[in-house]
């Protein structure tokens, strides 16, 4: 977005393999995993959804609603404006009881609660109703473009209606029916390691994560700001490094920004060998000077993991700080911490940037 | 099957508290003539689907207007006497 | 200076036709799509008939002009074979195609190959050709599908909001066009049906086993069907640059949460009456210029309720001409949206209002009820058409003559 407008994020809820649900904490503790599945360190529901509502909820939608719940008060707002959700594969624990349940049942005598909390929608639609939030709602699916699709959608609103507030969000589970579906597609790693060593391996496949997290976007800043996102874009399929590093260039330029003035960059190789080619090849050309920070061995690789990413750069840039276990080889610690750039992919199908900035 | 009322809504009592998770939060007076929707145990509509699932799976009663639901279904008690006259025999 | 958004195209599959031509011939014709299914395989074939598009994915292959085996899904191949109609039907070159975005609204995605194919799917040493299906339980990848196979890569999204899903495509595609990101956006939803939304709609006991009877007193509920439709958008400064007359244009749009409960609408049809009050005040148009309203009308108790207060509401004493098309079609969940769009600007080109087809008996809580017969040589200017969802979803959106 290049208008006068301008995004900030006042609020952050991440609920992640590692121990982020505390915005306290910067990654003070780590958890390791060995068997390619990360899942995520959870806080106690209890403090966050009332018990009637939490009895029927699943897993995953406890730990979104939890999430936005985090968020909410973490931007010290109550009824934000609306509410825009991302996610890549849904509930598919819940779609794959109801799947289940009905294939061995023969279609019959079938309970409804799975197929309702299996939809898409079912996060942005349960947080509307706990928070009694009649506004603007919407759930993206696109699956690795799905959260900066929620975002854009977010600044368009925005661009139209600056002090409003935004909750947006983006959910996926480490589900066994995804892990299972793509083993013939080599998406995660035959062989177990541990997480922490992902980006010493050269073999195909990356480690499967989950994460649910929520941002209270608006466009005017107040104490409780966290960065500014400058902006996000979306390349699909970029046949060749020097297209991806030009649709960079232009993002860059777009935003009156140049890779000199990046800071810290956030890449998002995923350790698979095949497909982190493009990225791995613009890391080694373009991307060769900046100093790098890499997340994915913390927290998986996801369709929305770039949410993520978002957590990760508006961290470093409210605290000024960057955890070891990020730290990409030979890093540089700049002096200050000013424009955070991040550059992602998912099955090197969709590419994606985030430009944030200190405020 | 012949059982006594009481012991059908024992049975029914662990049912519904398994089926819709009820575990953490059972008022300490919830007792078999505890209204189950509205006041009293809170319960809403898709949990008046479950029931009716129950009703099919673990009695062979089929209930088709859900309407019909809210009378059976007002209480671990009115729930009991209807499985016992309308059940399915073995 | 935000731009307009005109209608220059679109395309459409349903059970009442396999394009705009069929679709039209059916909708004077009375024709509905609603019977027994043959094509899909479930134990409801005969006790919970729907609207089943009588094609096999063979088929609708030939029909997309993709070739059988590649993995295609029958919520893709719908979805493009509308999407295909719609590039024609706007006249878009190929690098008009290219500079264009593509959203997409679904909820099932590819859900009804996943479940024929789950046990060996979930077996990874099992070979044979369902493997083609291994990433279809997720929405997304249909979008990928039919963009790759139009060539679009400039902006892909997919949406689901259940049943608003291609209503909100469509207000998507039109903020991307008013806020300058796109010039063109190809906008709305496909569904094929399955197993498992006929079975996970039966648990909510919501689905009438006879023909559906939408604002009738005596509704039993909704009948699932399958289709897809897509509307081409384009702004008004490349509608001038290539010269076009457009067909319509989308002058107002509304997206509330009726924040009820995740399945029901609220009684007095809030979200109802903010979608479509939001779209009036877009459209900066008064309650009184809107000549005709498609209406969501799945012939549930619980929507027509809700739906009939909030347009009464709303409306106040002069409630317009409205009409639920789905006795024809069926609920196609997130292709309603864009498939009730296509029927409003056919309903705007041939100045004809739908009938809601099987309505009889008033329901006694409204004061209003909705067209029964086919109208023709009206004169129609502005329409809304509504369609909700589960999650409170609620989306209104108005197209007007250009």
């Amino acid at each position: 977005m290049t208008g006068k407008a301008q995004y900030f994020i006042q609020g952050i809820g991440m609920i992640s393999p590692q121990k982020t649900f505390d915005n306290q904490m910067f990654l003070d503790e780590i958890t390791t995993y060995d068997q390619n599945v990360l899942t995520a360190v959870v806080p106690d529901f209890k403090a966050y959804i009332n018990p009637i509502q939490l009895r029927r909820l699943s897993r995953m939608l406890r730990i979104g609603l939890a999430s936005a719940t985090i968020c909410l008060r973490d931007a010290g707002i109550e009824h934000p404006d609306g509410i825009i959700t991302a996610t890549g594969y849904g509930f598919l624990d819940e779609t794959e009881k109801f799947l289940r349940e009905m294939l061995e049942m023969k279609e019959k005598q079938l309970t409804p609660t799975h197929f309702m909390q299996g939809t898409y929608n079912a996060l942005a639609g349960l947080e509307a109703v706990m928070i009694k939030c009649m506004g603007y709602n919407n759930t993206y699916v696109s699956k690795g473009f799905a959260f900066e699709n929620a975002l854009q959608d977010a600044m368009l609103h925005l661009e139209e209606h600056s002090a409003a507030h935004y909750l947006v969000g983006s959910y996926d589970e480490a589900a066994a029916v995804q892990f299972i579906a793509s083993i013939r597609e080599n998406h995660f790693k035959a062989e177990p390691i541990v997480n922490l060593n992902l980006f010493n391996t050269a073999t195909k496949g990356t480690i499967q994560g989950e994460g649910a997290a929520f941002f209270d976007l608006t466009g005017t800043r107040s104490e409780n700001t966290w960065c500014e996102l400058r902006d996000v874009a979306m390349v699909y399929r970029p046949e060749t490094k020097d297209a991806l590093a030009a649709s960079l260039s232009d993002f860059l330029k777009t935003n009156n920004t140049s890779l000199e003035e990046v800071d810290v960059w956030l890449n998002g190789i995923t350790g698979d060998a095949v497909r982190d080619v493009l990225l791995k090849a613009l890391e080694h050309s373009d991307l060769k000077s900046v100093p790098q920070a890499r997340y994915k061995h913390l927290c998986g690789d996801y369709c929305t993991a770039t949410s993520f990413a978002l957590w990760l750069g508006a961290s470093m840039l409210k605290k000024q700080s960057i955890p070891e276990v990020v730290k990409g080889p030979a890093f540089e610690t700049p002096k200050e911490i000013k424009t955070v750039l991040s550059v992602s992919h998912y099955m090197n199908r969709n590419y994606t940037f985030m430009l944030m900035q200190r405020v | 099957m012949n059982q006594t009322i009481e012991e059908l809504t024992q049975e029914l009592r662990q049912e519904l508290i398994k089926q819709l998770n009820l575990e953490d939060m059972i008022p300490a007076d919830f007792d078999e003539n505890t209204p189950l929707f509205g006041e009293g145990l809170g319960l809403d509509s898709i949990d008046s689907l479950e029931l009716v699932v129950l009703l099919d799976r673990n009695y062979g009663i089929k209930l088709k207007d859900p309407k019909e639901g809210r009378q059976v279904f007002h209480s671990i008690r009115t729930m009991a006497e209807y499985i016992q006259k309308n059940r399915a025999q073995v | 200076m935000s731009q307009r958004v005109f209608i220059t195209g679109f395309g459409i599959i349903t059970s009442i036709g396999k394009n705009t031509t069929e679709n039209l011939a059916s909708l004077l014709h009375r024709r509905c799509g609603f019977g027994e299914l043959n094509v899909l395989d479930t134990i409801h074939s005969r006790t919970l008939p729907a609207c089943e598009i009588k094609l096999f994915n063979q088929e609708l292959c030939e029909l997309a002009g993709v070739p059988h085996g590649k993995g295609y899904t029958r919520t893709s191949l719908l979805g493009l074979i509308a999407l295909k109609e719609a590039i024609q039907s706007a006249s878009l070159s190929p690098a008009d195609v290219r500079e264009a975005g593509l959203l997409s609204g679904t909820t099932t995605g590819g859900i009804r190959e996943f479940e024929r194919h789950f046990y060996e799917l979930m077996d990874p040493q099992q070979k044979g050709d369902f493997a083609q299906f291994a990433d279809t339980a997720n929405p997304g990848e249909h979008g990928e599908r039919m963009a790759d196979a139009v060539g679009i890569k400039k902006y892909i999204a997919t949406l689901s909001t259940a049943c608003s899903s291609s209503a909100n495509s469509i207000m998507q595609g039109a903020q991307l066009i008013k806020h300058g990101k796109l010039d063109r956006a190809i906008c709305g939803g496909t569904e094929a049906l399955s197993r498992f939304t006929i079975n996970g709609f039966n648990s909510l006991m919501i689905v009438d086993p006879n023909h559906c009877r939408p604002f009738d007193n005596t509704r039993k509920g909704l009948n699932l069907g399958e289709g897809a439709a897509f509307l081409v958008l384009e702004s008004e400064r490349a509608v001038i640059e290539k010269r076009k007359t457009p067909l319509a244009e989308l002058r107002g749009y509304g997206n509330a949460n009726d924040a009820f409960h995740q399945t029901a609408s609220s009684p007095e049809g809030t979200g109802a009456y903010n979608a479509m009050n939001l779209a009036l005040t877009m459209a900066n148009l008064a309650p009184n210029q809107i000549d005709y309203i498609n209406a969501h009308g799945t012939a549930t108790e619980n929507n027509d309720l809700s739906e009939g207060f909030g347009i009464q509401t709303l409306f106040g004493g002069a409630v317009p001409l409205f009409s639920s098309t789905k006795p024809y079609t069926g609920h196609t969940l997130a292709a309603a949206g864009s498939i009730e769009a296509v029927y409003c600007l056919l309903g705007l080109q041939h100045r004809t209002v739908w009938p809601n087809i099987n309505f009889h008996e008033q329901m006694p809580e409204l004061s209003v009820s909705p067209v029964r017969e086919l109208k023709q040589e009206m004169d129609l200017k502005n329409v809304l058409s509504n369609s909700f969802g589960f999650g409170g979803n609620t989306s209104s959106i108005l197209i007007g003559l250009a």
